[in-house]
């Protein structure tokens, strides 16, 4: 009896709950977009603000104003023709240094043999891994032009040290490029006759560069000092490099 | 109690009715009342929709209208680069309303003639004392002043903000942009024309973005204003503009005015010299001659030769030459040396109809094409045109045009012979090249290069070379007609080139309006002492900014010229 009594009014009160709630919801939304309108309205005014400040610095730095500054304070002027580089070569080509001839250095014949320190890269050819490093015959007889001499030396390091380096280097063919080497060591003419022209091209090249240092090594030492004087103490300190110098090549 | 009374009031009639008028009346007056309950029930369910409408979907108090994007009250006006050349501000203002003064009158005008001296105190007291109900005091005021009015505490006092359009540059492109008045609308140049655009509420949140570059226009206008100063002119002006595109990347006139304080700018200040202003611009018409001769075949090129004596009569007039050769000259040599008398022999061969027929066709007997509200229009010998009159225009003498057409003319010989309206509209995406209409052939438009290049590096126009800018043009040194006779003394100078000559990218003319002689210029007022040098100035400085890289070694093709130089053949075999 009761319960049907208060039937009608749990329906009105469920409608005004559920509208209630409809209400709320609508209100949520009312509320985030007004916030939303705030942000907007923030930006705007921000918008306005840089507009301002753009404007006024714009007008303290007007060109006329940078015109005066830069006749009358900087005394700038706008830059000549042969100011503009076409390009980063020309640029370099301005730094390049400078080469001054020695004119108190004593006078050294072209064709003086003068030992000195090969080249990095000849270098790294010879070292004591020079064997497991030639990669391609063709690099090992270009190379074996240069340096027969100097490879007996490392060639009794090179056996000793070829195990280490073929743990290594283990993909490389250590068995295929040693042949190559004592092919090369094993013609001593060859290698005797390729020698000298090489070594008169350096004393040139040296010549030229640096007269003082040619002049003060003696002529007939030549041999020696290629065999141990540059490889020696660069063998360890190039022997890293020397892995990674042949392909280079 | 039962005693007669006096009918006060009337006698009720209803008792008098029969039974059924009355039940009749008792429905109509239910009707009603409930024909009235509906109605107060309909407009409180109407009202109370809106409130759940307005609940659900509606807007609430606190909401800012129109803040919800950005709209100028008049649209800016930007360089080709998207710098401000006008733009619109919040400025202060400061009112009086001398009705609502409630302090003391006296006080409050010693106070404001201190605070603003441009009135005496005894101004202001009238001022206040008038019965006027409203005075501007000051317009754009400074922030520190409007603090300053605003502590005085006078609720008479009004003070606003108000839109006030800035020109950031103040004098930069002054004649190009224009100026606003009092009511904001546009008064001058860009502001003018485009008033429409610039105030519509559709349109104005969009800036106009002009073809001027803001860069190229001060290297113009410092240039051009050094020149005037030196040489004491009375005038000048100066054009930029793209060969190819007919944009304006940078027009002057000199003297100019500040576009923040237009009133005080005097009529010679307003005036547009390079639009509105025609002069009698001389030689550097010559061009034109020789184009119009060759395209009609009346010159076979510039290894033609012709008679050039010391003076030419013709027509019962005598030409002179500044430089006459007394001999025979090649069409090279003329254009070298800008010869009257051998221009008149081509002009007078060309004769009056075909000359007035090109003339057409390049935009020289009408108004220039421009948006600008501000254009002259050329001065022609009109009925009196006759076959001296052709000879004299052949020349440049004797027609006048607007600085602004001359460039167009150039740019029209020097884009392959096409002829595009001039601009001031920047061209892009938004707003395409419209199609061009042909004028000369390609092939003498290719043919001019090396002979405007010729004037430079040999001729009259050597002091506008531009190291590495390959500059070519022509120098033009007119009289002006003073009281109706030309003047002996006082000239017109201009100079019309186009730079990089081996591909004409850009065309720059000058014009110096009576330029007095110096020390410098040994007495001199011709163009090639006074104009040139601006223009090797004016292009060294612009010509990097507009990506025209210096080169040495590249030139137009100088062996079509150079083998008809008479000069050069002598230079050549002393140097050999």
């Amino acid at each position: 009896m009761s319960a049907r009594s208060f039937g009608s009014l749990f329906m009105v009160a469920s409608c005004a709950g559920a509208a209630l709630g409809c209400y709320l919801v609508s209100l949520r939304v009312a509320s985030e977009r007004a916030s939303l309108e705030d942000v907007e309205t923030r930006i705007v005014l921000a918008q306005r603000d840089m507009r301002m400040i753009q404007t006024e610095i714009g007008t303290r730095g007007r060109l006329s104003q940078l015109e005066r500054w830069n006749a009358g304070a900087f005394s700038l002027s706008a830059p000549a023709a042969n100011q503009f580089l076409e390009g980063s070569f020309q640029l370099a080509q301005m730094v390049a240094p400078q080469h001054q001839v020695d004119f108190q250095a004593p006078v050294v014949l072209a064709a003086a043999p003068a030992p000195e320190k090969p080249g990095p890269l000849e270098q790294a050819s010879t070292d004591e891994t020079g064997a497991p490093t030639a990669a391609t015959p063709s690099g090992m007889l270009h190379q074996a032009s240069l340096k027969t001499e100097t490879r007996e030396v490392p060639a009794t390091t090179a056996i000793t040290m070829s195990p280490t380096a073929a743990t290594k280097s283990a993909d490389k063919p250590v068995t295929a490029a040693k042949p190559a080497q004592h092919s090369s060591a094993d013609k001593p003419g060859l290698a005797a006759a390729q020698l000298r022209p090489a070594k008169v091209a350096v004393a040139q090249k040296k010549t030229v560069d640096k007269p003082a240092l040619g002049a003060t090594k003696p002529m007939t030492k030549h041999v020696e000092l290629a065999k141990n004087d540059p490889l020696l103490p660069l063998a360890a300190k190039h022997s890293g490099k020397a892995k990674d110098s042949p392909p280079a090549r | 109690m039962n005693a007669q009374q006096p009918a006060l009031v009337a006698p009720r009639t209803e008792r008098l009715r029969p039974a059924g008028q009355r039940l009749q009346i008792l429905a109509v007056m239910h009707q009603r009342l409930m024909f009235g309950m509906l109605v107060y029930a309909g407009l409180i369910a109407l009202i109370a929709l809106r409130i759940l409408y307005l609940a659900a979907f509606g807007d609430h108090a606190g909401r800012k209208e129109g803040l919800t994007s950005f709209v100028p009250d008049r649209g800016d006006i930007l360089d080709r680069d998207g710098q401000p050349l006008a733009t619109t501000i919040d400025a202060w203002s400061i009112a009086i309303h001398p009705t609502k003064v409630i302090g003391d009158k006296l006080a409050l005008a010693q106070r404001l003639a201190q605070l603003m001296p441009e009135r005496s105190a005894e101004q202001y007291f009238a001022m206040l004392r008038s019965g006027k109900s409203f005075f501007y005091l000051r317009r754009r005021a400074a922030p520190e002043l409007v603090e300053a009015v605003n502590a005085i505490g006078e609720p008479g006092l009004a003070i606003e903000r108000e839109p006030d359009r800035l020109y950031p540059q103040t004098t930069l492109a002054a004649s190009v942009v224009g100026f606003t008045g009092i009511d904001g609308h546009g008064g001058a140049g860009i502001e003018r024309a485009f008033d429409d655009y610039l105030s519509n509420p559709d349109t104005r949140g969009k800036p106009l973005v002009s073809s001027i570059s803001s860069r190229v226009q001060q290297a113009l206008e410092a240039e051009l204003g050094d020149a005037m100063q030196h040489f004491s002119a009375i005038g000048a002006a100066g054009v930029v503009m793209d060969v190819h595109t007919g944009e304006i990347l940078a027009m002057t006139s000199l003297p100019t005015y500040n576009p923040n304080a237009p009133g005080q700018g005097t009529p010679e200040q307003h005036f547009n010299r390079a639009t509105l202003g025609v002069f009698e611009l001389g030689s550097t018409f010559k061009p034109f001659t020789l184009a119009m001769a060759m395209d009609s075949g009346v010159v076979s090129g510039p290894g033609q030769m012709y008679n050039c004596p010391q003076t030419l009569p013709a027509y019962g007039h005598i030409v002179h030459d500044t430089h006459p050769f007394g001999r025979q000259c090649s069409v090279a040599e003329i254009m070298m040396e800008s010869s009257n008398i051998g221009m008149a022999q081509m002009a007078d061969k060309l004769g009056k109809d075909r000359q007035k027929a090109w003339l057409k066709k390049m935009g020289f007997l009408d108004r220039v094409e421009i948006e600008l509200k501000e254009r002259g229009r050329p001065l022609t010998p009109g009925a009196r045109w006759g076959p001296f009159e052709t000879m004299t225009i052949g020349f440049g003498q004797g027609i006048a045009v607007a600085p602004l057409q001359l460039a167009m003319g150039y740019a029209t010989l020097f884009d392959g012979g096409i002829y595009h309206p001039p601009t001031i509209l920047k061209v892009g995406p938004d707003r395409p090249l419209a199609p061009g209409r042909r004028v000369f052939s390609e092939d003498t438009s290719y043919r001019m290069r090396s002979l405007l290049r010729l004037v430079v590096m040999k001729g009259t126009g050597r002091k506008a070379d531009a190291p590495g800018y390959r500059v070519g043009g022509k120098t033009g040194t007119a009289q002006k007609l003073i009281n109706g006779r030309y003047s002996n003394t006082i000239n017109i100078t201009s100079f019309a080139g186009v730079f990089p000559m081996d591909d004409p990218r850009y065309v720059i003319v000058v014009m110096l309006d009576e330029p007095k002689a110096t020390k410098e210029t040994y007495g001199f007022t011709t163009a090639g002492w006074n104009v040139a040098p601006v223009v090797s100035r004016t292009v060294s400085r612009i010509a990097p900014m507009l990506g025209v890289a210096p080169n040495m070694h590249r030139e137009p093709n100088m062996s079509e010229v150079l083998p008809f130089v008479q000069e050069a053949h002598k230079q050549d075999a002393k140097k050999d």
